[in-house]
Order: C-alpha cells, then structure tokens, then sequence
C-alpha cells in the first residue's frame, strides 16, 4: 500500500478537492471573490473558525462533545478585557489572564463530567447557560472597549495587504496541536482515553484525568477563539458569540466532523479540522457575495454536512473492504 | 415423550473463528434441557442462532414438525421460541401488565389500549406463575426476583413452545431460586419445553432432566439423559480431556521473597480472607467457574476495585495502589484481559500504538516528547518475538484475527517489563496453533523471572501451564497444591476444592 495512494482516498484530499473546486466556482462566479479584501476577510473569518473547531475537536476525541464552547469564548475574552480595561494592563497578562479563565472554565466542566459520570452533553448544555448568565451579570452585559491598542492593532493588520495575523496565530495552535497529539505521550494517551476508556485504564492511563485535560484544552482554545475577536474588532463584547455562544455551534461542529475527527472518540485530524472549517467558511463567503439569502446559506451547510459524512461513509467503506484503513 | 425441536451440524463462523461446528441439539415437550459450556464454548452463539439473532452459515433447524429458518428475533418469537436475558429486558416505568403485552398492547397500532381487559389479562399470567403483585405496578417496583417471573410471563403470552432462560436464577437468592425451580417444574409437567443455561451445576441437575454440552464450538454430548451422569462427568464434558497436555517437567518456584502476596485481602466485591502468593518464575494457576471472582480479585490488585481489608504486598513491601496507573506505573503489574476487543486492545488504533501504551511516559524525554522511532525501538522486538501476523506497523489491530490481537495484548506487557503478569483467559477465541504457542511463550516467559498469575476456565490449559493451582469459589480461596502433571490426579483435586471437599485436596 503506497503512500501517494493512501493519501488520495484521504479525508483531507477530498477536502482539499473541494476547496479547490468551490474557489473556482465562485471566482468565476463573483469576480470580487478573489479581491483583496474579500481574501483577507475570508482569512480572518476562517481563522476564528478553524479556532473554534479546534476548541470542540479536542473534546470529540473524548467521545463526547462541548456545547459551552462560545460561552467559555466569550467568558474569557470578556476576564481578559475586563483585566485591560479596569486594571490597564499591558495585552501579554490580559491575554494570559484571559486563556487561564478558559482553561479554568473547561477543567470546570470535565471536572463535572468526570465525577458525575454523566454525559457531557448534559453537562455542558447546563454549564452553557451558567457561564453565559454569570458573565451577562458580572459585565452587566456592557462591553469593554479599552483594549491595549498594540493588541487591536494586531488583529487589524494586514501581512502583505491580505492576509490577517490572526491566521499565523491559527496555524501555529494547528501544529502545537499537531505536535500534541503525534509526538507526546500526553496526547497520545488523551486519544487512547477516548477510544477505548476501559483498556486505557487498564494499560494505566489515568483516563479520568486525560477527560479533565481534553476539556481544559477546549477551554484555552475557546478562550484562544474569543480573544482573536476581541483583537479583531477592538472590544470585548458580551454578544459577540451570541445569545449563550450559540453561534459558535454550528462552525465548532462542522470543521471536525468534516475533517474526519471520529464522533466517537479516539482519533482526530487536525489538517482535516483546518480544512474543513476553511471550506464552510469559504461557502459561506462566497454564497455572500453571490448575494445568496442568509437562510439559503445554512440550507447549503446543512447539505453540505449531509453530503460530506455520505461521502465519508461511502469511502470508508471501500478502504475497510480492501483493508486499508 | 415427543421432540419438539432439533437442530442438526449447526455451522457458523465468524471472520477466524468456527464459534459453531458440526452442533446438534434434540429439544422434547414436557422437559427440561440443560445447555452447558465454559465462556467461549458457543453457548451464547447457539442461543442467538436459535432465537434469530444470527443466521447459521450451515445445519438445520425443525420446530414443531416445520422446518425453522427465523429471519430476525422477531420472527423467532412469532414462531415460538422465547428468551428470557441474563439481563433485564423490562421497560422500568411501564406497569407489569403492559410489559407483559408489549409486543400486542392493542390490535393495531392506534387502536386505543383497552387496560381493563389488560389487567384482566395479565392477572391471569400472575396467577399462573403466583407472583402477588397488581397488574398496574410499574416493574421497577418490584423485586428481581419477580421482576424474573415477569419476564417469563412476557415469554408465555407470546405462546411460546420453546423457552430459554439464560442464567435466570444469577440475581436470585436461594429460596427465590426454589420459588422459581417449582413453577419451572409445574410448566414442564404442564408440557413445556424449557432450555436452562446455568453455571451452577447443583442447579442443573437439580431441575434438568437432559443435558447438551458445548466444548471450543462442538457437541461435548447431545441431548443426554442427567440421570445417567454425576457431577465429574459434567465437568469433564465441560472442560475436556488431558489430552492437549505439553510434556513439560514439573517445577517447584515457590521460593524466596514472594513477587505479589495478597495477604487477608477482602473487597468491596465480596472477597473474603484472600491469601495468595506469587514467586519470581512461577506460574501459579487460579482455577474455578465463572463468576468465582478470578477476574474481579486480578482487577481489586491492579487497584481497580477497593480493597476493603488486608494488604497487597509487591517484593515484600506494602503497596500503596489507588489506581491502575499504580499498579502499572509503579509496580509494573500487567494484566491481560480475557475481554481483549473493549478491556485488552485500542481496535481503532493501531499495532505500533497499542503495543507502546503502558511505556509512553517512560520513554518519553524533555518534558513528554516522544517519537516513533523511540516506541518503535521498544516495541517491535516484542511484536516479532511474538510473530504477530500484521501487513504493518500502522494497520488498525481490529482487523487482525483473534491470535494475532492476543499477541498484541501480551506484547504490551512485555515491552513494558511487567514484573507481574496476571493473564486472564488467554485463550479464549483463539485458534489451536496460537495457543500452543501462548502456553510455550508464557511458560518462557515465567523461566525469564516474570511473576504470573494465570486465571483460566480450561483445565487442560491450567494443568499444561501452573507451577501451583489454586483453586477460589465464590469470592473465597478454596486451598491449593503443587500441580503434579498428573491429568486426573489434578482435575480431581481441583473439582473437589470446588465442591469443598477439603480431603480431595491432599
């Protein structure tokens, strides 16, 4: 079995297939889809998604899922621009500050999962709401607009006039994570927890644990995905994820499970979640600027969705036939 | 007496393994019929071809004078043949009355459910079976052991002329299981057709009167009158001849400081007052049924279950365990599990990464970083000393057979150095050659200093393997003795421990 081969009935070829194929379709469709500035909007936008679909990936490899992803985000984007703000501190602290109240918030969650043994949908379908209204109560739901200007200046910048900062800030969690989950025992044993719990405990895996980890990590990359929108648009605002972080929902779940991360635990892709949450937003552009209706737009991510786990079915099956999974 | 049902060279295999070959089975009205086997015999595979839930790649099977094919367990019922599970198949909220009628609450689906005439119904299965409780309670109100006798009244509603009770008194106590042998007994006379699978065998052949034995997937005996056999003879059905036995010499290791010691161990399980020593090269077997509490103590020792009172001692030393990654970690304790697709193997990962789980901490270097050539150089040594079957390094382990996966499950504990090797069931689905071979690698092994623990349901495999056997029943050790190689002489001494014949044991 070759490699080439291998890597052409991949996941990610086919989605890079697809990316190619839709970049086509919409530049011969609307010209202005490869201006710069539409470019550099597609970069920046993509960034955060790929962000979030990290956030929910790390926690699909438990086998289970992170619906309180936008608001831990939002919670802590909002502790990092409350500690710019009220304490006028430099962005490094705030910024640290910020992915520590994340990384806090998700422990808090796999702590809770861990111990009630409870599913994690149930769990973070409450703390959702807990986080949210806690942080609507405690910012009064006012925004925080005095953020340090090296930091908005960042998010703001334009690398060779098209492409966002905010992209390298993505590529470089991409290959920490990449690094994690290959080449460290670490993360190596958070993907055995997630695909077998009960001979990861018996290998001496502290499984529990390793859930904890996954949760905690989701955290910091929410808290990751928040802030790049805080230095995007210059302040931390309180519904900037939605109403509870809702709107994060939909990219966290369609970069991994269109990359090919396995709803039921144990395996992952990173370049597949990249991919992946490149391409939806990418539609989603494009179908803007072709001046599609917003309902339309979900319409074609919902088919998109449908088309891409048949597409994945169908494939897999084929690999499984000749062995070469 | 008239035959019922009859199963003839009933075939089936599954992706490496013949789990049926060659299996008949004579079922007649007004009895009760004993289907008997050690875990892996093809019990549970013969119930599921029988009730629909797998289709046999061979044989025949008649029922009632018509040839029987189901299609699915629905179609099973419909024709006859009822189960009651080892687990509960009763929907808790819903009252005794509507569990018993599930399948038929109404005649059609939206036909509106006339309860008074339900109650009405179902009362009369209470009478039949004598259970004191209104047709109206919901079943989670009810005791296990009635909640038993609803399930079997769900079975005989359906018109079943074949019931088959897998394990049915394993949650009852003993006057409930006297309860429930005397409405078996009355529905037999009535002229039912009853199957009882049980590991109990005072319970057998208390109430069977014929018996079928399942051995690796085979017919042990057929459709055999009880009365004509005793205790031993089951037994021997059950586990086998002598024959397999390698012609290996008898050792005595019992020497020095041991490596594990359980010293009075009791767990939250029910352990009582275990003691248990383990030398450096010794193989010590631990023998008895299912559901003696072999796996459930290997597993109180790697820190899995609470122990309750004394202590585990490794090298002499009081061991601190709270958790498996103690035991593995600082105690190098390995266990290999009879369950190997969800306790023994990651299926989904592959070979490399299974086999380098326990040692990725240890290799580890800079704060956790680890690469494939360092796991690679720690493992495959182990992977092809054990001739593990594999296109490569990178194929998912769950597409390799049964063999080759338990050769993945104890390399693992070889490239970690396990000190302590508790092996459960090692050959449980795995072809013959492979087990040969497993017994000469274990036997290797234990001659390379490893301490093993060996818990096995196969008598030929425990005598072929300890150095020592020691024999536990019900939660408790029943005594042990130094295994002479001598087939009968052995399998005697252990089936009285078993029975708790203490002068057997000399």
């Amino acid at each position: 079995m070759g490699g080439p081969l291998r890597f052409l009935l991949s996941n990610e070829f086919g989605l890079i297939v697809l990316v190619l194929l839709f970049g086509i379709l919409f530049s011969t469709l609307s010209p202005a889809f490869l201006s710069k500035f539409s470019l550099y909007a597609l970069g920046r936008t993509s960034a955060v998604n790929i962000m979030i679909g990290f956030s929910m990936m790390v926690v699909i490899i438990t086998g289970g899922l992170n619906l309180s992803v936008g608001a831990i985000g939002v919670g802590a984007a909002m502790f990092g621009g409350w500690l710019m703000q009220a304490f006028g501190m430099p962005w490094v602290p705030g910024v640290i500050g910020g992915l520590a109240m994340g990384a806090a918030l998700g422990a808090l969650n796999g702590v809770i999962i861990v111990r009630s043994g409870l599913h994690s949908f149930i769990i973070t379908l409450a703390t959702m709401s807990i986080f949210f209204g806690v942080m609507i109560y405690l910012t009064r739901a006012e925004s925080y607009r005095e953020i340090s200007p090296a930091f908005t200046s960042y998010g703001r910048m334009k690398i060779l006039g098209v492409i966002s900062p905010l992209l390298l800030v993505t590529f470089a969690v991409a290959i920490m994570l990449s690094v994690l989950f290959r080449f460290t025992a670490l993360g190596r044993e958070m993907l055995v927890a997630g695909a077998n719990a009960r001979a990861a405990e018996i290998s001496g895996i502290r499984v529990n644990r390793m859930i904890t980890y996954c949760h905690m990590l989701s955290g910091i990359l929410a808290g990751v995905a928040g802030l790049m929108l805080v230095s995007r648009t210059g302040a931390a605002i309180p519904s900037m994820a939605g109403q509870l972080g809702q709107d994060w929902l939909l990219p966290a779940f369609l970069g991994p499970v269109l990359g090919g991360t396995l709803l039921t635990g144990g395996r992952l892709s990173v370049l597949g979640t990249l991919l992946g949450s490149f391409l939806v937003t990418m539609l989603t552009t494009g179908l803007l600027l072709m001046q599609v209706g917003a309902f339309w737009i979900q319409t074609y991510l919902g088919l998109l969705l449908l088309a891409a786990v048949l597409i994945d079915l169908a494939r897999r099956s084929y690999l499984e036939r000749r062995k070469l999974l | 007496m008239t035959e019922i049902f009859n199963a003839q060279g009933i075939l089936k295999t599954f992706p490496g393994v013949k789990a049926l070959e060659d299996v008949s089975v004579s079922l007649t009205r007004g009895s009760i019929h004993a289907l008997l086997g050690e875990n892996g015999a093809g019990k549970s595979t013969l119930i599921k071809v029988m009730t629909g839930v797998y289709r046999p790649d061979g044989g025949t099977m008649m029922l009632d004078g018509a040839e029987y094919e189901p299609q699915n367990t629905h179609d099973a019922i419909v024709k006859g043949i009822g189960v009651v599970h080892q687990e509960r198949n009763l929907i808790p909220r819903f009252s005794i009355a509507e569990n018993i009628f599930l399948e038929h609450l109404a005649d059609q689906p939206l036909r509106r459910i006339d309860y008074p005439k339900l109650f009405q119904d179902a009362q009369r299965w209470l009478d039949l079976l004598e259970i004191d409780a209104d047709p109206a309670t919901p079943v989670d109100r009810l005791s296990v052991a009635k909640m038993q006798l609803v399930e079997i009244a769900k079975a005989l509603s359906l018109n079943s002329k074949i019931l088959m009770l897998d394990e049915p008194t394993a949650s009852l106590t003993p006057h409930e299981t006297d309860t429930l042998f005397g409405i078996l007994r009355r529905l037999r006379d009535d002229g039912a057709s009853l199957v009882f699978v049980s590991h109990k065998l005072e319970e057998v052949q208390e109430i069977c009167d014929s018996v079928t034995v399942l051995r690796d997937g085979q017919n042990a005996c057929e459709s055999r009158r009880l009365d004509e056999l005793g205790r031993q003879d089951i037994v021997r059905l059950m586990i086998g001849r002598s024959e397999m036995i390698p012609d290996w010499v008898a050792r005595d290791r019992a020497e020095g400081q041991p490596v594990l010691e359980l010293s009075n161990v009791s767990t939250k399980l029910g352990h009582k007052a275990v003691d248990l020593k383990v030398h450096k090269g010794e193989i010590v077997g631990l023998y008895g049924l299912v559901g003696a509490g072999r796996s459930e103590l290997a597993k109180a020792v790697l820190g899995k279950f609470e122990i309750t009172d004394g202590e585990v001692l490794v090298n002499g030393i009081s061991a601190k365990i709270n958790s498996v990654a103690d035991a593995v970690g600082r105690y190098r304790i390995g266990y290999v599990s009879e369950d190997r697709k969800s306790e023994g193997l990651v299926l989904i990962h592959s070979v490399l990464e299974n086999v380098g789980i326990p040692i990725w901490r240890r290799l580890s270097q800079f704060g956790g970083f680890l690469t494939n050539g360092t796991v690679r150089k720690h493992t495959v040594p182990f992977i092809q000393k054990l001739e593990v079957r594999t296109p490569s390094l990178e194929q998912q382990v769950g597409n390799l057979s049964g063999g080759n996966q338990q050769k993945i499950s104890v390399a693992k504990w070889l490239a970690a150095e396990a000190q302590v090797l508790i092996i459960d069931e090692p050959s449980v689905g795995i072809d013959i050659k492979t087990k040969a071979y497993l017994h000469e690698l274990i036997r290797e092994l234990s001659d390379t200093g490893t301490a093993i623990l060996l818990i096995t349901s196969d008598m030929p495999e425990m005598i072929a393997l300890a150095d020592r056997i020691v024999v536990m029943n019900e939660y408790a050790v029943m005594g042990g003795f130094n295994n002479t190689r001598d087939y009968t002489e052995m399998s005697e001494g252990i089936m009285g421990l078993i029975q708790g014949d203490e002068t057997a044991a000399a």
